[in-house]
């Protein structure tokens, strides 16, 4: 009982940070150098006249707080607007759940990879402490924290890409195949709806590389935390209690020790897919993937007030989720935290 | 003149006693310490505390002696010493780095030893000149974001109630983007210059150091000795500042060096997106020029990245071994 009355207290909590973000991001698109109504006339030369008359369409014209309140109505009804700066003209929420598919898809894959095997990586590293294997492991987990995802993305396109040509380098479909009925969005699922299982397979290949590339980076700072944190468990005296009742090496560490490091782990796995469903902006512009992150930041560059917000609102509603997800899987793993 | 000859005198005079006589005299000085236990001999004392706050730190520079951590720094000063002796070391002056010339993305030749990138300009010269940019916008952002979050954080833990509470909420509005964002749509605003980069990231850092510090001051404000302050009159500057503080400072020197890492990264996503400050030699910039090129010369986009990964690696390594060495619950390493 207590804990839907958590989920409640803090999704109330959520709506003045939510508040918070959406006036933020109000003052600096309005602070930002460059005119979208431009965008609405036609080339050349500004007829006075009818920009005044697209400023009054447009609901320019109106004083600024009259403004500040029909924005954050608009953002909420789902009146999001018409795009100018990717599809002009095409309606925000189309062209958002157009791409938003793509991102929600690597995301989903390079956690479930980094998620589960860095959790794995990092308790075989802090258990054979300083033995090669640790050596190896965190030399690994280094090298994937310091290298720029760019890099790596150019690296794995150059060599695994180009030099023995086994993954496509860019893109997440060959030409020729087209897409599948439109169901849900999501390819994997049309593509296995409307019985096209080609695509399927051609949809997989095609994101190995970037997912290989998210998923290493990711995995190097979860295998990191979690090194860190095991050792921390294992230098407890229950630990060393269990040990002296007898109790197998494996056991002890699968039993008892791996549950209670994991929160600080938790903490950053939530951290990291945040940040990848936000848009992995680097990797997408790499790989030449159709994502969120490509759209951020074409508004931002073309300053286009409509994608910008409606992006800004569906980012803040999925960290700040995400984070009330992780308090709840806190209260699970640890039977003291009591909200 | 005169005491010197007579202690020249004395020491010739000592030299010819023996070493039994020496060690015998010695047992005869010390006989009280040395039979009854417990006694101290007050030189020997004085000399044992001094050498107890040398050991203390001697550890902790031999926890830091590893090779990990050596090879940190030495990768630090080698991109440091790139960033200050520029002119000096590289092949190239800054307007050759920048110059324009007939051939472009010639494979690595005797003239350029790395290949030629975009405008026929040689990588080794960019490589070396690209240390300066990332270097000063890395230091003075973070110094800015350690000064103005700890601060904040001291001064919002400390306090408690509605104070905290709103300076929380406004932290957490900034943190609920992903950073990269916020700091493009700065950048889009004051323009893209090379003060306002800093300015943009300097303030992106200040939430997350806050937070940080905002923990331990929470835990700090309810021990004794706080309490023991006040009592004795202490103001609450005095106590924030000069007993608070020392004592909470321990992760953020540790993430200050994982975060120079941190943003020498986000700098290099930066301008290869292209938002950084074009007059610059930058190497994400580098990168996203050579991009296209990556079949036919992939020296061009391969070596800026390389370097990018050797600068992070060094930071990461410096701030790996400052956490093994200070983490005191690591002792037995």
């Amino acid at each position: 009982m207590s804990m839907i009355k958590f989920i409640i207290r803090r999704l109330i909590a959520m709506i003045p940070v939510l508040f918070g973000t959406l006036t933020l991001v109000f003052v600096l698109s309005r602070l930002m150098p460059g005119d979208p109504i431009l965008a609405y006339l036609p080339e050349g030369k500004v007829d006075p006249v009818l920009y005044a008359q697209m400023r009054h369409n447009l609901g320019f014209d109106l004083p600024i707080y009259v403004q500040y309140f029909r924005y954050i109505g608009d953002l909420f009804v789902g009146n999001w607007g018409y795009s100018i700066s990717i599809n002009k003209g095409q309606d925000v929420w189309s062209l958002i759940m157009q791409r938003l598919p793509r991102t929600v898809d690597i995301a989903i894959f390079s956690m479930l990879i980094a998620g589960f095997l860095g959790i794995k990586t990092g308790v075989i590293s802090a258990v054979h402490r300083n033995k090669p294997k640790d050596t190896i492991l965190r030399g690994l987990a280094l090298i994937g924290v310091a290298i720029p995802i760019f890099f790596m993305g150019m690296l794995l396109q150059f060599t695994i890409g180009y030099l023995v040509p086994i993954f496509p380098t860019t893109g997440f479909k060959t030409y020729e195949y087209g897409n599948p009925e439109y169901v849900t969005g999501f390819r994997i699922i049309d593509a296995f709806l409307s019985g096209e299982f080609y695509m399927i397979g051609d949809y997989l290949y095609h994101l190995v590389l970037p997912v290989a590339c998210l998923s290493f980076i990711i995995l190097a700072g979860i295998t990191r935390q979690s090194r860190s944190s095991m050792l921390e468990v294992l230098e407890q005296d229950y630990v060393r209690t269990a040990r002296a009742k007898g109790c197998k090496e494996k056991d002890v560490i699968n039993t008892h020790a791996r549950k209670n490091s994991l929160i600080p782990t938790i903490t950053v796995i939530g951290l990291s897919f945040a940040g990848l469903l936000s848009g992995a902006v680097l990797t997408e512009t790499t790989f030449g993937l159709v994502g969120i992150g490509e759209l951020l930041i074409a508004s931002i560059r073309d300053v286009d007030y409509w994608v910008m917000n409606a992006l800004v609102f569906i980012i803040t509603i999925m960290f700040v989720s995400i984070n009330l997800v992780t308090d709840i899987i806190y209260a699970m793993l640890d039977p003291r935290i009591v909200y | 003149m005169k005491q010197e000859e007579v202690y020249e005198e004395e020491f010739e005079l000592k030299q010819e006693k023996n070493v039994i006589s020496a060690v015998f005299s010695w047992f005869i000085s010390n006989i009280k310490f040395l039979l009854v236990p417990g006694s101290r001999v007050e030189e020997l004392t004085q000399r044992e505390i001094e050498y107890e706050r040398v050991r203390s730190k001697r550890k902790f520079i031999r926890r830091f002696k590893s090779f990990l951590t050596i090879t940190g720094i030495v990768l630090i000063f080698v991109i440091a010493s790139f960033a200050v002796l520029a002119p000096w070391i590289s092949p190239g002056t800054f307007l050759e780095a920048n110059g324009v010339y007939y051939n472009q993305w010639g494979p690595p030749s005797e003239i350029n030893p790395l290949g030629q990138t975009s405008f026929g300009r040689d990588v080794l010269t960019r490589l070396i000149w690209g240390a300066r940019s990332s270097l000063t916008i890395a230091l003075p952002a973070i110094s800015l974001s350690v000064i103005f979050g700890v601060m904040i954080g001291i001064i919002s833990a400390y306090y408690g109630g509605w104070v905290d509470s709103i300076i929380m909420r406004i932290m957490d509005i900034f943190l609920a983007f992903p950073g990269l964002i916020l700091a493009m749509v700065f950048i889009a605003i004051w323009g893209q210059e090379i003060q306002f980069i800093m300015l943009a990231w300097g303030i992106l850092g200040i939430p997350y150091y806050s937070r940080l510090i905002r923990g331990n001051v929470l835990q700090a404000r309810k021990l004794p000795y706080i309490e023991a302050a006040r009592v004795s009159g202490a103001g609450s500057w005095r106590i924030m500042f000069k007993h608070i503080m020392p004592n909470v400072i321990q992760p953020i020197i540790i993430s200050f060096t994982f975060d120079i890492g941190g943003i020498i990264l986000s700098l290099a996503g930066l301008a290869f997106l292209g938002f950084s400050d074009p007059r610059m030699i930058e190497w994400g910039n580098d990168i996203a020029e050579a991009r296209g090129q990556l079949y036919n010369a992939p020296w061009a986009s391969l070596w800026p990245g390389f370097i990018i990964l050797l600068t992070v690696l060094g930071f990461m390594l410096v701030g790996d071994g400052l956490r093994d060495a200070l983490d005191p619950k690591l002792k037995n390493l």
